[in-house]
This record gives structure tokens, C-alpha cells and sequence, in this order.
């Protein structure tokens, strides 16, 4: 049993995409549409004084999980190692999870016709290589991928020293996505 | 292979205009056959070379990362790299030789065979040598190991003309590297880096993962970097200071910053004194390059040049002042990129820490070391063809003179579609290019486009029907790099390395790698003796057949490395070194370095602060500022830079690629869009002395008032391309077709007029 989770660290990441694409490659993501999405945003602030924000977009791998809550089949459900996940086989396409989601990191795969989002390469790269595929080809390390129940996991260590922000924490979903916030011109550990 | 692409065309899904198109995949739904076991490669998806591993999985899938044995990249890839199965299958990518029925221009292709097709260049090559001489053809390739071969059947045709993509991009720093260290090829310690001057070289979007994660892990450390850049990039972002600096005048900033290093005497006197010449020269040459004096044309105040001067100099050795990449900004670029080289010397920062230092091939490193510890992999096997006895078109063979720091194998290559049209100093008739898309890549896009046109012969190897790839008389399908295996090439750093290109999957459709293609035409022509292997694995085995143990090493990791990292100045690097071989003690001079390594290949045999070859040839041996007057005092200076899920001309149709980006809005300053009206999105019009261009605009605080800037590689005008025809603006066609002294470079900077429309 394993509770997984991810770290971004958004001043390590240089939005090259390289997540994004890793993804739609080993989970077969049809095109144009996402389950990982890195944005650029900005720049902000005062010439010449400024910053840009980067931002992932994928699901937030919640404890408390809006999208299994409303699925009427237990097609949503959470794995035994914290992983949301959707079972294509008790789906009935009702789509209550992806407008259920405060995140927007679900999407209807139109040649599955079953709602797809990011499951940490449960059955891909995580399976056979042991970590997500993003995680492996991030060129600047900016993702971290863990096991918090485990005290000598380098995820907890990081969590521990850094601060990091999790998305919408006033809903109370618990990600297990957490982000380290970019502070302009300084990558420092 | 035998195997004919209809025999992967699948009628459901297929629109019937992929069908119309001969000679292309349309979409592929077959079965890949390749290795479901990782094989480690080398990407190709730009001209970095970064090594890669890419598996087949049961689904039929593939999967593309980076190597993990690999030191300097750990497993990373870009977004471009891990697309290349995109391009594998893309329906848009040639499978099938295409020889032009028509007017050449009008789009009208048939399939014809290798065979077929063979016959008609063999033919039409002998025609034009017989009638002009073999001069009258030239031969350009994108850099890589595909030249090996093109370079040999161009010498063995008999024309001295071969070039390479050079002038459009990383002349400028390897001309100035080599008036000052003899080489234009040194590495930078960036990982080691304590303070980074920048000067537009965006590593976090022209994507160079060892590069990327060098920079990452500098600043982790704490490392200050300085962008000066006139637009903020994702480095400026990343920076503690973006300082965004007047286009073309980053040499002004440079001059002062030697003058401040020079007169305030920070430089590093005995490195100076030991390992440099032309000091006294260099003095005298920049001494009226004030702080002051400079700060007004750079628009960077004379405080802020001295105090980074200062800040910069207090962390040598461990400083760099980054030579970039891509350039070039002005017709002064010699001046400004020497200027760079020069500083860095002048900070002593040199084989150190953080600072550059000279990639350390086997042969070299064996002689310090004193034991052989690296095998020696030849680099080719080909049989010395002696350089034509023509003079070239570009005066790069001309001993001695103002473009002779430009290697042989690089030249200007601009200059053949200039050449083609004005016919001087004599005609070429017959142009060979291999993933090479000059329309997109050299200024002045129409001309280019007429010269074309005008060609008795037009060969073109691709994977796509590039911009320029629709004017051509024969285009041949080249293999991907997925699809095909490569010789050994050595990947030197701090201590020497080879790396290997191998397939993942079988060739799909009729496509042939380039060992085979110009093997063939050869035989076909009456000098196949001079390739002389039977296929790769041939011609790898001549190679290094001495060491069997490194080769089965090499194909299974994809990289071998041997030894331990030197730095020639850095006592720690030095005592591990010493320790581990005993017999280098004896190369180790009076001050405990190896100076050695640092003997350059000029003249002097030392490193030039004054370089007499281009005092003689040009009256450029000491640094010189010229204000290049870039645009007049209405106009908008027009810049250009890369980004990350692109690779210059060539990767806009690669479908993965194109839905991340398949346009480029024009940045213009906040304020200036505002008195002009302008919002996100509003059309303009761009018009410089040459041509002109529609784009959208992108108004931000990110960019100077006096400046608008695009991402390169849109614009594309070939029909063939669905996907990414006619979207997006290309400042090639803006840009007028001028040549920088010394370094031959293209310049991209222009001025420019804008009107809403």
C-alpha cells in the first residue's frame, strides 16, 4: 500500500511541454485533447521587473474525492494506493465526474467514450518503469513522484523543508498534487 | 523491404485528399515492427543529438525518453524529442521517391523508384558537370552525421561547394571562438557556474537538455544570472536580473564591460600573461569604450555595466559569460561574439569550474593520462577524397582571408541562393539539399524561392514536403532517425565518449537512410569505391573493430564514457586526475596545471586577444565598435528566438508538435499597443525594406517599447502541409539576405514599419 503523490515545482519548471507530450505518448491521449497541461502564464508585473507563472493542469489526486462521490456505479473510485482512477468497464457515461470536478482535469475520450484524465501512468510508465512518464523526461527535475506514507521517500523530505501550495484547498478535496510557488529569479534549495 | 505503403493504408478515417498526394503515408495504422525492449539512440528531432531510448510496446505504441546512462541529460527529453513517433507516422511524411511532372513550383508529383529516380539525378548531374563543371552544383545538410556521406559524394562529384545550415545559426560564436581559442567547438560548465552573464541565449526554449538542466542546477546552487535580452524569455524569468537591453548593441555592453575588466584591472593578470597574446592591442583597441560612452548605445546605464563588471570578475573562475547560440543579432557579430570569448579569457575562467573548457577527445586525453584509456573509434572510414581543385563560391578556402575561420564543411551557405541569381563568381546550376529548409532558414525568402526556380537540377532529401522540398526536381524520403542505424560518433566532454544512433523500428514505406542513398548514387555514377562498406554495420565494424568490447558496450548502453572528468586548471579535478593515472605528472607544468590542453590551434599557439589573421585579411584583429544602425528612428526593431516544442523550419507539421503551437503572434510592448489601438489578436501588417508579412499581434509588458519580436519556424507556404500552411507569420521574408563580415552569418535583426489592418 502506498499513498502517491507529486510534487510540481513551479521554479524548476520552464513550461517546455516535455510533460504533456511524455503523457499523451504513453497513455495513448488522443489529439488535442489533455491530461497534462503546463501553462506559461504572464508575465506579470512591472517592466522590467516582472515574472512568469507556470502552472500544471492534471488531476489533483484528491483524499476527499468530489468525482468518486458522485458516480453512481463505482466506476470512480481511489486504488489502494491513493490513485483516483476510472473503471472503463462499470462506466456508464452519465459524465457526472467530469462536471464534478473543481479541477477541470477530466475530459471524455471520444474514441473510449469513457471520461480519461491522469492516473500517474498507473497501467503504463508507472507500471513497467516505476514513475509517471512525466516525472522521467522532465528536464529540469521539476517533478518529484512519491510514496508519502513512506518516511525515506525523497517527496517527504522536500514536503518537509519546502513551502507548497495545494489548488482550491478551501474545498477540502486533499491533493496530492503539490506545488512549489515560483518566486521570480530565484531557484534555490 | 518490399514493402509498398498502400499495404498500411487502411480506407477508414483516410480523407481523400492524404489519398490524392502520392508518395506520402497517409495515415498509418499498421503494425510498427521494432525492439519492445528499450534501444538506446540519438534524437533527431533537432540538431542537438541528445541521447534518447524509445520502445515498441504491444499496443503497437512508442514510447520515446531520454537515456539514463546519459551524465548530462539523466533521462530528460524535450517536448520535440519525445514527439518523434508523431513524425513517424505522420500521414504527411513522404514514404515514396517523387519526381516533379510539371512546371517546377506547381505542386504536380509522381511516385517513381529509387532506381528511376537514381537515373534521373545520375543523368542530369553528369549533364550540368560535362556543360559547367561539377563546381556548378551545390551540396548543403543540416549538421549531423548524414554529412559524412553527402560531404563524400559531393568531393567525389568533383565540386569544392558543401555547406552546411551554419550562417543561419551557430557561425557567429564558432568563428569568434576560433579567432580567440583556435576551436570553435568549447563546452561550458554551466552546472558549475557561480555568475552567468546572458545574452539572449534562451536555454529553456532553443531546448538543449544538458544545457537546460546545467543552468537548473547552477541556480539551485545559487548561481546569479544576468539576462540581457530584449524581450523577457522563460531564462529572463528564471534569472535574478533581465535587463532588457537595445537590439544589436549587446557588443556595446561587452566593449565597457572589457574596458571596466581592463582598467580597473580585474582581469587575471597571470592567466593573461601565461596562457594569452595581443594584451597590449586589446588594451589599446578598447580604450575609448567607456562605461559611459557605451551605456548610451545600449541603453544600460554606465553604473549597472561597471557594477556587473565587478560582481561578474569577483566570482572568477567560476564565471561565464555565455557565448550563446543562435545568432546573429547585427552585421557586427564577430565583434560582439569575440568580444565574449575575449572576456571570458580575460577572467581566467577557463578549463575551471563553472567557467568553459575544451571538449577532451580519446586521442588527447590518452596522452596526459599516459595509459591508454579511452579506445580510439575512428571517425570515418571513407577514403580521403582531396579537396576539388575549384575555388569555392564563398571565399571560405581563400587561406588566410576574411572568412577563413568558417570550416570548409560549413560555409556560408546564404550565399548559393545569392550566387544562384547573380551568378557570381560563376553560375550554379545544380543544387542537393538534405534536411535543409532554406526557404523558411535563409533571409530574404523570395529570392530564395527564385533561385530555386531557376535551378537546372534540384535535389531534395527529406521527410517531409518542406517549403522547399515543392520546388525540387527529385525529393528522395529519407528514413527517421527511428528507422535507421548510424556509425559510431564520439561525444566528448571532460573526458572522452562515443554515442550511437540505432534503429527502433523497421523502415516504414520505401524510405532509405543517406549511408545507403549516396552509396548507391555513387556506384550508379562510376565511384562507389569511395564508400567503401557493405552497410552500417560495415562501416561500423571498420571503425572499431580493435575494440570489440566497447562496441557491445556502446549499442547497449547508446553512450560510452571513459575515464574521469578533467579541467586542466582545477586543483581538485587535477589531484583526482593524478591519482588515477600516475604516468600524467610529467605534463603538469610549474603552477601544477596541465597547459597542455590549453595549446590552441591559432597561430600563435596561444589564446588571441588580437587575432593578426584578420588584421591582415580584413582590419579586424582588434575589437571594434560599430553601430550597426539596425532601423530607422520610426521603425520597430524585429527580433526572433526559439521555442521549446519547435525546431526552427522543420517540426511546424509534426502533428503533437503543432497542436501545442501552431502560430506565432508578435509581441509588442503594452504601451505602444495601446496609443496604436492594438489588442491581442488584432492583424498588422509587418513591412521592412524587403518584404512584408500579416501576423497577429500579442501585446505584453514583457518587450521593449522599441521592439517587436516572433517565435521562428511559421509561416510555412507549402500547400503539402495542412496543418501548419499559411498559419503564422516568417520573418525570413522580412529579413534582407546580408552576410556579417568574418562569421558570414545571416543577420535576423531588421527594421520595420507597422500598420493595423
Amino acid at each position: 500500500m502506498m499513498k502517491y503523490a507529486m510534487v510540481f515545482n513551479s521554479q524548476k519548471c520552464i513550461g517546455c511541454q516535455s510533460c504533456s507530450i511524455a503523457c499523451r505518448s504513453e497513455n495513448k491521449v488522443p489529439e488535442g485533447l489533455y491530461r497534462l497541461q503546463v501553462k506559461i502564464q504572464g508575465p506579470k508585473g512591472v517592466f522590467p521587473n516582472l515574472a512568469f507563472d507556470y502552472e500544471r493542469f492534471s488531476c489533483q489526486m484528491c483524499e476527499n474525492t468530489p468525482c468518486v462521490s458522485v458516480c453512481p456505479t463505482h466506476a470512480s473510485f481511489m486504488d489502494e494506493n491513493g490513485i483516483v482512477d476510472i473503471d472503463a468497464n462499470k462506466c456508464v457515461g452519465c459524465l457526472y465526474c467530469i462536471s464534478a470536478c473543481p479541477y477541470h482535469a477530466r475530459f471524455l475520450n471520444p474514441q473510449t467514450k469513457v471520461p480519461d484524465k491522469c492516473n500517474f501512468c498507473k497501467d503504463t510508465h508507472l507500471k513497467l518503469h516505476g514513475e509517471p512518464a512525466c516525472v522521467s523526461v522532465c528536464p529540469t527535475d521539476a517533478l518529484v513522484f512519491g510514496d508519502l506514507d513512506n518516511m525515506n521517500d525523497p517527496i517527504y523530505e522536500i514536503l518537509s523543508k519546502k513551502n507548497f501550495t495545494r489548488k482550491k484547498e478551501h474545498l477540502g478535496t486533499k491533493p496530492k498534487l503539490f506545488t512549489i510557488p515560483n518566486k521570480k529569479g530565484e531557484i534555490k534549495l | 523491404m518490399g514493402i509498398h505503403r498502400r499495404d498500411f493504408l487502411k480506407g477508414v478515417g483516410l480523407s481523400s485528399a492524404v489519398l490524392s498526394m502520392p508518395g506520402m503515408l497517409g495515415a498509418f495504422e499498421g503494425k510498427l515492427k521494432g525492439s519492445q525492449k528499450f534501444v538506446k539512440s540519438i534524437c533527431e528531432m533537432c540538431s542537438t543529438r541528445c541521447p534518447i531510448e524509445a520502445r515498441v510496446d504491444e499496443n503497437n505504441r512508442v514510447f520515446i525518453q531520454g537515456n539514463i546512462y546519459s551524465k548530462a541529460t539523466e533521462g530528460g527529453i524535450c517536448a520535440r524529442g519525445g514527439s518523434g513517433v508523431s513524425q513517424l507516422v505522420d500521414p504527411k511524411r513522404l514514404v515514396k521517391p517523387l519526381m516533379r511532372v510539371g512546371q517546377r513550383g506547381e505542386g504536380k508529383f509522381k511516385e517513381v523508384s529509387w532506381d528511376e529516380a537514381y537515373e534521373y539525378i545520375s543523368v542530369k548531374l553528369k549533364e550540368i558537370k560535362e556543360k559547367h563543371g561539377a563546381k556548378s552544383v551545390a551540396f548543403a545538410s543540416k549538421t549531423g552525421p548524414d554529412q559524412t556521406f553527402m560531404n563524400q559524394f559531393a568531393y567525389g562529384f568533383g565540386t569544392p561547394n558543401i555547406f552546411d545550415h551554419g550562417n543561419t545559426c551557430p557561425s557567429g560564436y564558432a568563428t569568434a571562438l576560433t579567432s580567440v581559442y583556435g576551436s570553435g567547438s568549447l563546452s561550458r560548465d554551466f552546472a558549475d557556474c557561480k555568475f552567468m552573464l546572458n545574452f539572449g541565449h534562451n536555454v529553456y526554449e532553443g531546448m538543449v537538455i544538458s544545457y537546460a538542466r546545467g543552468v537548473t542546477k547552477a541556480l539551485e546552487k545559487g548561481c546569479r544570472l544576468i539576462s540581457l535580452d530584449p524581450r523577457f524569455s522563460v531564462l529572463s524569468s528564471k534569472a535574478d536580473e533581465w535587463i532588457p537591453i537595445r537590439p544589436g548593441s549587446d557588443a556595446a555592453f561587452m566593449m565597457a564591460f572589457i574596458h571596466t575588466l581592463i582598467f580597473e584591472e580585474l582581469y587575471d593578470k597571470k592567466f593573461v600573461q601565461k596562457y594569452t597574446v595581443g594584451f597590449e592591442k586589446l588594451k589599446e583597441s578598447i580604450k575609448d569604450y567607456t562605461p559611459e560612452r557605451m551605456a548610451k548605445e545600449c541603453d544600460v546605464s554606465a553604473e549597472k555595466i561597471i557594477s556587473l563588471t565587478r560582481e561578474c570578475a569577483s566570482y572568477a573562475p567560476h564565471c561565464m559569460i555565455d557565448f550563446g547560440h543562435r545568432a546573429t543579432f547585427t552585421p557586427e557579430e564577430i565583434e560582439f561574439r569575440r568580444a565574449i570569448a575575449i572576456a571570458n579569457a580575460l577572467l581566467g575562467n577557463i578549463e575551471t569550474k563553472g567557467g568553459l573548457y575544451f571538449p577532451k577527445g580519446a586521442a588527447l586525453y590518452n596522452k596526459i593520462a599516459g595509459q591508454k584509456v579511452a579506445p580510439i573509434i575512428k571517425g570515418s572510414i571513407l577514403p580521403k577524397v582531396p579537396e576539388p581543385n575549384e575555388p569555392r563560391i564563398d571565399g571560405v578556402d581563400i587561406k588566410g582571408g576574411e572568412f577563413s575561420k568558417i570550416p570548409k564543411t560549413r560555409g556560408i551557405y546564404s550565399k548559393v541562393y545569392e550566387t544562384i541569381l547573380n551568378e557570381k563568381p560563376y553560375a550554379i546550376h545544380g543544387l542537393w539539399i538534405t534536411r535543409s529548409n532554406p526557404v523558411m532558414t535563409v533571409s530574404n525568402s523570395d529570392e530564395v524561392v527564385k533561385a530555386l526556380k531557376k535551378l537546372d537540377l534540384f535535389v531534395c532529401v527529406d521527410v517531409y514536403m518542406s517549403d522547399s522540398a515543392q520546388y525540387a526536381d527529385i525529393i528522395l524520403p529519407e528514413s527517421t532517425y527511428l528507422e535507421r542505424d548510424e556509425h559510431f560518433l564520439s561525444d566528448d566532454g571532460k573526458n572522452p565518449g562515443y554515442q550511437v544512433r540505432q534503429k527502433v523500428v523497421e523502415p516504414i514505406g520505401d524510405t532509405r537512410a543517406s549511408w545507403r542513398i549516396y552509396k548507391e548514387l555513387a556506384q550508379k555514377m562510376g565511384f562507389g569505391d569511395l564508400f567503401p562498406y557493405k552497410d552500417i554495420e560495415d562501416f561500423r565494424m571498420q571503425q572499431a573493430y580493435e575494440y570489440p568490447e566497447e562496441i557491445y558496450e556502446l549499442k547497449s548502453k547508446g553512450l560510452t564514457s571513459y575515464g574521469i572528468p578533467l579541467l586542466a586548471r582545477d586543483k581538485e579535478s587535477i589531484a583526482k586526475f593524478v591519482e588515477k593515472y600516475p604516468n600524467s605528472k610529467q605534463f603538469l607544468d610549474e603552477d601544477g596545471e596541465f597547459s597542455e590542453i590549453l595549446k590552441c590551434k591559432t597561430k600563435s599557439g596561444k589564446i588571441e586577444l588580437f587575432d593578426e589573421v584578420l588584421e591582415q585579411a580584413c582590419g579586424r584583429g582588434a575589437l571594434k565598435y560599430n553601430d550597426p544602425k539596425l532601423k530607422g528612428d520610426s521603425q520597430f526593431y524585429f527580433i526572433q528566438g526559439k521555442v521549446a516544442v519547435h525546431t526552427n523550419g522543420h517540426t511546424a507539421n509534426v502533428p503533437w508538435l503543432n497542436d501545442l503551437m501552431d502560430n506565432n503572434a508578435v509581441w509588442i510592448n503594452q504601451n505602444v499597443a495601446n496609443k496604436l489601438g492594438l489588442k491581442k489578436g488584432d492583424s498588422i501588417k509587418i513591412k521592412s525594406e524587403v518584404g512584408e508579412q500579416i501576423a497577429q499581434v500579442l501585446p505584453t509588458v514583457g518587450i521593449r517599447e522599441d521592439t517587436l519580436f516572433a517565435y521562428f519556424g511559421f509561416g510555412h507556404t507549402s500547400k503539402w502541409q495542412e496543418i501548419s500552411y499559411g498559419k503564422g507569420m516568417n520573418a525570413s521574408h522580412l529579413l534582407k539576405n546580408i552576410i556579417s563580415p568574418v562569421s558570414g552569418n545571416n543577420v535576423h535583426t531588421i527594421g520595420v514599419d507597422i500598420e493595423k489592418i
